[in-house]
């Protein structure tokens, strides 16, 4: 085939090819080298200082099952974290679509340590570890209540247990509770928890973001205002090596293992770039002659 | 087979439904897609009236109207933060407005719940915007004597960045600006401008790639392994 013809190739082969770029390395999984770049870094920082005694983890999980792929693992790998360290968690969404993915979260990593526990003040207890106090709408007025009173604006939990009975809730009130708010999301969330929870009521804010969005957020980053990031899957996958290497968590890390695909996705991806461009400049080439 | 299994093979076969897109159009694409659309919809009405208009507007309102049958109308029935009170209503048939541009000659009268909803929002959004946007990222992109100061945390290549961040922003800004041409200074301006544009699309771009490989990732981990269980 003539280099010019290479403009006229069946989209379809570019995605056969994209196909076997990722399942090929999820059949015969590769172990490459993780940097944990500075963003992850400074989540994890974030979450770890938080003095479980005083203040609390709100997570803010607002995605969709559309990007499960990149910010679930986000939320197990914070709640193993948080459970590690015996930091209480507030969960809510802002996403009526989350609930159900966070519900399952919660249980998941609930049981992953509960089958390790050992005597009752080991295992994580519903109530008084975690809460998951479910979605209101619109995001809007709950971001701004619950720097007034997060029982007042979840009323009741996700299961209908009503909030104020919790135990942790006795002491958490409002977001002077609160150590940092993650807000994991597939749309700009982050901002929002950024521009009406802290310049109001001054709580740090942490995001964990599908790729997409992370250009936009990395001038939080720079001037301060969200503490740190996790940037798309590859983001979760920093922060499921962290909480792996600080606290030896060897449950399932399913950001860690898309990560040999991505990579090799992304060379299939730069090669089809080169190659286009080659073609792309041979035909101009040849139009010119004619 | 347990319920779970059964969820997987349908959740497989939908997958699969939406993936055969990607060699052409076809009914069963058609079906998934249609099949998300009311599912979606299905879910968000349940959810919402179960979970909002029942618990915050209906069980109040007809717990005041219970409460005045048996003792009587009181003012604490009108108080607009008490558990139960008439003044629920309201909101409530304000939202209901939204319904009167499916009524001909009543189609005006659903600009008055627009019309609340946006001055709520933009009475809320735009002080929050400045604080919260506008004027921080204004203060990060100005270059101080502490962007170059090792007593405050920084090093020499900060200093660089914060005047690399601070070209960026006025190249962006003149290249624009519309109100004259550009010529001269402003061209300069401009031509600088357009490299950190096209820097930022790229980046966005590589952002976009991965993002988009990481949820097809995530559907392939789904088929091998909770599926099919190739992959442990």
């Amino acid at each position: 085939m003539r280099v010019s013809n290479w403009m006229n190739i069946d989209r379809r082969w570019i995605f056969l090819a994209m196909g076997l770029a990722i399942v090929v390395p999820l059949l015969l999984p590769m172990r490459l080298p993780m940097g944990v770049q500075e963003p992850t870094q400074g989540l994890f920082d974030a979450v770890d200082a938080i003095d479980p005694e005083k203040q609390c983890l709100l997570i803010s999980s607002d995605y969709t099952p559309q990007t499960e792929a990149e910010n679930h693992p986000m939320t197990v790998a914070l709640l193993r974290h948080a459970f590690a360290r015996r930091i209480p968690v507030i969960s809510v969404v802002l996403y009526i679509e989350a609930a159900g993915l966070i519900d399952a979260a919660v249980k998941q990593v609930m049981a992953e340590f509960n089958a390790r526990a050992t005597t009752h003040a080991d295992s994580i207890i519903y109530g008084r570890d975690v809460a998951f106090l479910g979605w209101q709408p619109p995001p809007i007025v709950p971001i701004l209540s619950m720097g007034e009173s997060i029982t007042g604006i979840y009323p009741v939990d996700f299961y209908g247990t009503p909030s104020d009975s919790l135990p942790m809730m006795a002491r958490i009130q409002d977001y002077d509770d609160v150590g940092i708010v993650a807000a994991l999301s597939s749309s700009s969330s982050p901002l929002w928890y950024v521009m009406f929870a802290q310049t109001k009521f001054g709580v740090p804010v942490g995001a964990g973001c599908t790729a997409v969005m992370a250009p936009d957020f990395y001038p939080y980053l720079e001037t301060g205002q969200l503490s740190g990031m996790m940037g798309g899957m590859k983001g979760a996958a920093e922060y499921e090596v962290l909480v792996e290497r600080n606290f030896g968590i060897t449950d399932r890390a399913r950001a860690n293992e898309g990560m040999g695909s991505q990579s090799i996705a992304h060379v299939v991806i730069m090669a089809f770039v080169v190659v286009g461009n080659i073609a792309f400049f041979a035909t101009r080439r040849k139009e010119g002659q004619a | 087979m347990s319920a779970e299994v059964v969820w997987v093979w349908v959740g497989a076969f939908l997958t699969l439904c939406i993936l055969s897109f990607l060699y052409r159009d076809n009914p069963f694409y058609r079906f998934g897609e249609h099949l998300f659309v009311g599912v979606s919809n299905g879910y968000f009405v349940a959810f919402m009236f179960h979970r909002v208009i029942r618990p915050v507007m209906l069980e109040p309102f007809w717990g005041a109207v219970q409460t005045a049958g048996e003792s009587g109308l009181s003012w604490e029935l009108f108080n607009p933060i008490a558990p139960q009170n008439f003044l629920l209503i309201i909101p409530g048939l304000v939202g209901c407005l939204y319904f009167t541009r499916f009524i001909p000659g009543t189609q005006w009268m659903v600009r008055i719940p627009i019309g609340i909803f946006m001055g709520y929002y933009t009475g809320l959004s735009v002080p929050a915007y400045f604080e919260g946007t506008v004027f921080p990222q204004m203060r990060g992109t100005l270059v101080t004597q502490s962007d170059f100061s090792a007593a405050a945390g920084s090093s020499s290549i900060d200093g660089i960045w914060a005047l690399v961040v601070l070209l960026g922003v006025l190249g962006t800004l003149s290249y624009f600006f519309f109100s004259r041409e550009h010529k001269g200074i402003w061209k300069v301006g401009a031509k600088t401008g357009i490299v950190f544009v096209m820097v930022g699309f790229g980046a966005s771009f590589g952002f976009t790639v991965m993002a988009r490989v990481s949820l097809a990732i995530g559907r392939f981990l789904f088929l091998l392994r909770d599926w099919l269980g190739v992959i442990s």
